[in-house]
């Protein structure tokens, strides 16, 4: 017990900058609640309540002469970074093992946030193969995979130029849906591909929610409860409005 | 269509969505390979004649089990492992049916492919709840104060 350190305000701060990277990063609110709670406990707290949402977290930690600490955190963004979440883990564990000074944690976190990622090409290309192959899986011909590909590298372009704009994300999704849907048109003029729709299928792979959407039932089954219809609820909006943006594109033509 | 032809494109898939969501090296190559443990399943599944919900549930199952193990051989989070290997399960394409078939007032469709998709996807969710139950099940009991957290 003698190598614990005194909990002070720096080790909330510490695991709620974890928290927070690990929610934005597409970490499970069961796993953030869980990973600033031990951080907390085994910097030497008595008693911590954390609650997380997908848009927001809140903690107190009790400590055992009676204060409190409280601090909350409003998350607005976030997207799938599996090496960033890895790390954040990692860091999670050494931490709750050899309790290091709260200065340290945030110089590791300062390296994590600037973790490797892929170049753009490697990016461009993976959204690529996603469109050909779920083209094919959903039975288009390789003369549509390679025009779903190309649409899919259009795509990528397009959205890294509207995501810097910083506008509404719906708008976005809007946006990208109606230009996939011109493209598949497009593709199908110009005889490269046979089916407009198989073609757009495997554009669609990439921005639908599914992954949203069936993690929501999870977290409403796990109890979870306003975070999955949270989810279930931007899932289901966000669905509509690629096919909207779809619809539109094919009445155009 | 080729069952070969349908694993690989679930393999590249996975693949590709492991690229999206910044999964490197060997646990990329590892979680792809669970996209076409997934759908292997899926199709096995099927093949016993099993309806899609069931097939979607068994084929979950089989995959966060898997993850689990990468998680454990590899030590990284399930999360890694279990996202990327579930895509080609995601009823993504059900979901968007779905709401193309609202934009097309064609509501008797809007019915019957949301019904599906929800039934699909919670078909997974119960999967993902089981197979997280009987894990923690064989798991020791984690010390709060000092376990690792996976």
């Amino acid at each position: 017990m003698d190598t614990k350190p005194e909990f002070t305000e720096e080790y909330l701060h510490c695991a709620m900058d974890i928290g927070e990277q690990m929610l934005m990063s597409g970490a499970e609110v069961s796993r953030v609640e869980d990973a600033i709670r031990r951080i907390c406990l085994s910097a030497g707290a008595s008693r911590v309540d954390v609650l997380s949402i997908t848009a927001s977290i809140i903690t107190t930690a009790h400590l055992v002469n009676g204060k409190t600490f409280t601090e909350s955190r409003r998350i607005t963004a976030s997207a799938n970074n599996m090496d960033k979440l890895d790390q954040l883990n990692d860091l999670c564990r050494r931490i709750c093992s050899t309790h290091p000074a709260p200065q340290k944690i945030q110089a590791e976190i300062r390296q994590i946030n600037d973790g490797r990622q892929y170049p753009y090409w490697i990016k461009v290309c993976s959204y690529a193969l996603v469109s050909g192959s779920f083209c094919v899986l959903f039975g288009g011909s390789w003369r549509d995979m390679i025009a779903s590909a190309l649409i899919g590298i259009l795509l990528k372009m397009l959205e890294s130029v509207i995501r810097r704009r910083q506008v509404n994300a719906m708008l976005n999704v809007l946006l990208i849906s109606l230009a996939g849907g011109v493209l598949s048109r497009l593709s199908v003029l110009s005889g490269l591909a046979g089916h407009a729709d198989l073609v757009s299928y495997g554009n669609i792979m990439l921005f639908i929610p599914g992954v949203a959407f069936t993690n929501s039932l999870r977290d409403l089954f796990i109890g979870d409860t306003i975070t999955g219809s949270i989810r279930l609820l931007e899932s289901l909006l966000q669905a509509i409005v690629i096919a909207a943006g779809f619809t539109f594109a094919h009445y155009l033509f | 269509m080729k069952i070969a032809v349908q694993l690989l494109m679930a393999l590249i898939g996975s693949a590709g969505f492991g690229l999206v969501f910044n999964v490197h090296g060997k646990k990329l190559a590892f979680a792809a390979l669970g996209g076409f443990l997934a759908w292997g399943v899926y199709l096995l599944a099927l093949a016993f004649g099993t309806s899609d919900y069931a097939a979607a549930f068994f084929a979950t199952v089989a995959v966060f089990f898997y993850a689990e193990l990468m998680a454990r051989l590899l030590r990284a989070p399930v999360t890694v492992f279990s996202v990327v290997s579930t895509i080609p399960l995601i009823p993504g394409a059900g979901l968007y049916r779905t709401m193309d078939a609202l934009m097309q007032k064609d509501y008797a469709a809007f019915g019957q492919q949301g019904m599906y998709t929800l039934l699909f996807a919670a078909s997974m969710a119960a999967g993902i709840v089981a197979a997280t139950a009987i894990v923690s099940l064989v798991k020791k009991k984690p010390d709060l104060k000092s376990d690792a957290i996976r």
